[in-house]
Formats: C-alpha cells, structure tokens, sequence
C-alpha cells in the first residue's frame, strides 16, 4: 500500500469520514545532481555570510522577512506555523459546486483520499452521493502550513482530492494587450479552420501520450555511459504563414509541414 | 506588462502563428530569507567541490546521474542533445473534448499571446481564437519548457489563447491500491443515499472562485506586523479530530433539518 501523508476527518454536515490522504501523482522527471565538470565530484551547496565572509552553521540561521530596505523582521518556525491557525484534523465541507464548472486553471495539486478502518459505511456514502449529485464539495485544508480550497469528487471508485488555486493568484488573461487586426478572419477561414480542427478531433486517451523527452535523456545517459559522443543538433526555425487562406487550404490537402 | 517565458510558434496545419508564453499565476506568497542570526545578513549559497573543498564558478558545473552505481556526467550542452527538434513550436496534433480530460492530469496555466504585431499573425491568432471559442475541445500539443517536454491542452479563455500543462499518464498514481469501502457490507442503504444525496442539493451552490481568500497569507501578514511592532505571537492549540458518528442515518436527517431551518448555508 501506498504511504498516506495526513490523516484527518471530512465533516460533512454531522456526518463524518476519517480518511487518509495520499499523493496522487508523481514526477518522473529525470533528475541530476550538480558536479564538478573536472574532476565529476559533487557539490556542495554551503550557506556563506557575506559581511564575515564565512560560512553559517544551520543552527545560527533564522527566517526574516524584509520589511525595508535595512530592517528585518524574524520570525521562528513556531511563528509561522501560527498563521496557518489551529492545527486542524478536519476538512469542512459545507457546499457543492457542480464539478465540470471549475476551469482547469484551478486545479493545482492532486490527492487520493483513503478511507480508513473507522469509516465505517461513511466513505462509500460520501462516495456514492457525490457521484449521483455530480457535484463536489468545497472545504479547507491546512497541510504543511498552508492553507488551500479543496474540492473532493469521486474519480472510479475512489475520492480524490484537489488543491485549488486562489483567483488572486490567476493572472487574468484579458490583461495581456491584444493588439487589433485591420481585418477580422472572414467566413471561409473560419469555416476551413473549423473543418481543420474537426478532422483532428479524437477521443482523448492519456495512455496515447509518453513522454519522449524523458526517454531521449535516459537514452542519452545510456550513450554516454558507453564512452559514445553526442553529437549536438542543429535547429531550425519556421517561417509564419503570410497567406492564410493557402496554409489552411494546403493544410485541408493533408500537406504535413 | 509581464515578461514571456519562452517565444516561438503555436503551428496548427500549416498555420504558423509566432506566440510567446506568459505564466498565467503570480505568486502571492510571503516569502522568508535565511539570515545569520548575529547580524541579519541574508546568507548567500555558494557551490563548492567537495572533493576539492574549493568554489566552483557556474560554468564548471555539470549534470550527474547515477546509473546502476555508475556516475555518468553530462554537460548542458549534451544534455540539450536529447531536447526534441522542434523546442520552439507547439505543433497541435489532435483537438479533444475538454470534458474528457480528467482534472487529474492539469498541471500549470499559461497564457498565449501573438509575438510581434504583424497582421498575418495577429489575424492568424484571431482566426485560432474565434474558432476554439465555437467549440467546447481544446488542442492538444507538446511544449517543451527548460529541459522538460509537456503536454498542453489549448483553449479559448477571455478572448485569449490559454495553455495548462498535463502530468503524463505514468505520473498519475493508480487507484488500485488505495483503501475505499467496496466491500457489501459497507454500501450504504438506498435511504441513506437518498439523504446524503438531498443534503448535497440542499448545499449546492454556483462555482465562484472570487468567494475563496488565501487566509493563511492574510494571517501570516498580520502576524508580521504585529512582530515587527515587537508584539509577541501567540501559537493556538491544536484543535481535536471529530470522532466518527455511531449512526449514519440520524446524522444525515439532522444536517439536513439544520439545512431547513437555515442553521447551515452553502458559504466559502
């Protein structure tokens, strides 16, 4: 089994559901650490005081915010951790928002919610409902000393979880100036783009989609493991399309760039 | 305006429209630096070989990766050998249904915007944009940022073109393995679900971002204020976990006379 990384309690209403919370993705990005490119030993990252010049144990280093330009304000690891208020074992939650509604920038991080042994029948109902009301619930969760919107729904047979972003953090698109076209696309372009996106229109499948880049790294280190030399590639960039209406028709003609 | 992150072509057929990538979240966050606890001095990470116990300027520094116990090295340069040939286009290679894609997969949003003011381009955006706008599908790409390759769902959003970056397949955990309640004796009854189902009406409410606030960041100000005043903070207890309810059933009819009488509304 898995590891769980919280474990706490969804409230909902007087009803309640103790879960565990796992982590429902994980990078497999490849990963290198820095060395030294003589001698391939590897590096050290150390923390140097610049007005001694010296380096700083662990122990004589505190957090501290910078008020102005001078002046500090140090708070302890206590300190911060008070922010995120009582430390809490529970998610309320206390509505439901139609699910296919929350846009996709929303949604930051993923979890799986576990039901535990005292949950007792409340875990499927929770699970059950939520799948006949297709909606899901909103609370908070305090985890690590932050505090996030949470939505759970039901994804097969279990309930996941995601951290939802805050609209202040969300840049807000229309912000970004667009600058303006002395003739907007006319009937027939959109009328050929439209039949463009309708010929590449497919069911998505995520198991369609590897990751090539990462393959190409681990090839890569394969190569030079094996004393290869790697050879660097050259690039090449692409012209934009100055006639529309002859890319869109050549791309109709299944011309492949 | 915010600066791109990265500048090429968004290429759909033989449509080549030039584009730059702006992130599409700004960081609210307060943030700490480590100081020397004796005089305040933000502290500096310097790199040093442990071998050598010397600095190591940033130029001689390269990637290393353990293989089965073997140490492979690889510069910046042989490693950008195994970036895709196409690093500065987004080629479009299929449009899906958005409510297909499981949220599950989304990652990071970013926003696409017409590199120059050329009209061929900026018509050639346009023509994208009012297109995906008509259609509820989103294309999808690859896009390689820094050294990692993503794919990308791109759809219309506030008359712009917007990108959010997917988790492959292999990076989504199965479910197999995480404790649920499938088993018969734990389904619940038919009334309970009906119930359980009434509530969540009872509760339900439009999706509106703006009604949710970053509370911590707001406390953590606070908190910083009172402390350069010289105030001290003062660490709250630790609240208790609820125990689990011994009868399902009456919990629900009791939320849900709650709900009637107004004790308990749908709030962020």
């Amino acid at each position: 089994m898995p590891r769980s990384i919280w474990n706490g309690t969804i409230a909902f209403g007087l009803v309640t559901v103790p879960v565990k919370v796992f982590s429902a993705t994980e990078s497999k990005t490849v990963h290198f650490h820095e060395v030294h490119v003589e001698d391939g030993s590897r590096i050290e990252h150390r923390r140097i005081c610049p007005k001694e010049g010296k380096e700083v144990d662990y122990d004589e280093i505190v957090k501290g915010y910078q008020l102005t330009k001078r002046k500090w304000v140090e708070l302890t690891d206590d300190e911060i951790a008070a922010a995120a208020g009582a430390q809490t074992r529970r998610i309320d939650v206390d509505h439901f928002v139609p699910v296919a509604d929350i846009e996709p920038e929303y949604f930051e991080r993923a979890y799986y919610l576990g039901a535990r042994e005292e949950a007792d029948g409340a875990y499927a109902l929770l699970h059950k409902a939520l799948e006949k009301s297709e909606r899901a619930g909103v609370g908070r969760w305090v985890f690590h000393n932050r505090e996030r919107t949470v939505v759970l729904r039901t994804l097969d047979d279990v309930l996941a979880m995601h951290t939802l972003r805050f609209d202040d953090e969300l840049v807000d698109p229309s912000e970004l100036e667009l600058g303006r076209v002395s003739k907007k696309p006319t009937d027939r372009e959109i009328k050929m783009a439209s039949q463009l996106v309708k010929g590449l229109h497919t069911r998505f499948d995520p198991s369609n989609y590897k990751d090539a880049y990462r393959q190409a790294v681990l090839k890569l280190i394969e190569r030079k493991a094996a004393g290869k030399k790697i050879e660097l590639p050259e690039r090449e960039e692409r012209e934009p399309a100055d006639d529309l209406i002859a890319a869109l028709e050549a791309s109709l003609a299944g011309g492949k760039s | 305006m915010a600066r791109s992150l990265w500048s090429g072509s968004l290429s759909f057929g033989l449509v080549n429209v030039p584009i730059a990538i702006y992130s599409g979240v700004v960081d609210q966050d307060v943030h700490f630096r480590q100081l020397h606890a004796k005089d305040h001095m933000p502290v500096e990470t310097h790199r040093f070989c442990k071998e050598e116990d010397v600095e190591v300027p940033y130029e001689q520094i390269a990637n290393g990766y353990d293989l089965d116990g073997k140490q492979v090295v690889l510069t910046d340069e042989e490693l950008a050998a195994a970036a895709p040939e196409k690093t500065r286009t987004i080629d479009i290679e299929a449009f899906v249904d958005i409510a297909d894609v499981d949220p599950i997969h989304l990652d990071h949003p970013y926003i696409l915007m017409p590199l120059g003011d050329a009209q061929g381009t900026l018509r050639a955006y346009r023509l994208l944009l009012e297109v995906m706008d008509r259609t509820e599908r989103a294309a999808l790409g690859r896009f390689v940022l820094r050294t990692k390759e993503y794919l990308a769902l791109i759809r219309a959003r506030d008359k712009r073109l917007v990108l959010t970056t997917m988790l492959f397949h292999d990076e989504v955990r199965p479910t197999k393995d995480i404790p649920k309640e499938t088993k018969k004796s734990q389904q619940p009854a038919k009334k309970e679900v009906e119930q359980a189902v009434a509530l969540i009406e009872a509760l339900g409410c439009e999706w509106d971002p703006s009604r949710y606030a970053d509370e911590y960041q707001k406390r953590l100000k606070r908190i910083l204020q009172q402390k350069a005043k010289g105030k001290t903070v003062e660490v709250p207890e630790p609240e208790k976990e609820p125990s689990p309810v011994p009868d399902l059933m009456a919990a629900l009819e009791q939320t849900l006379a709650e709900v009637k009488r107004g004790e308990r509304r749908p709030v962020g």
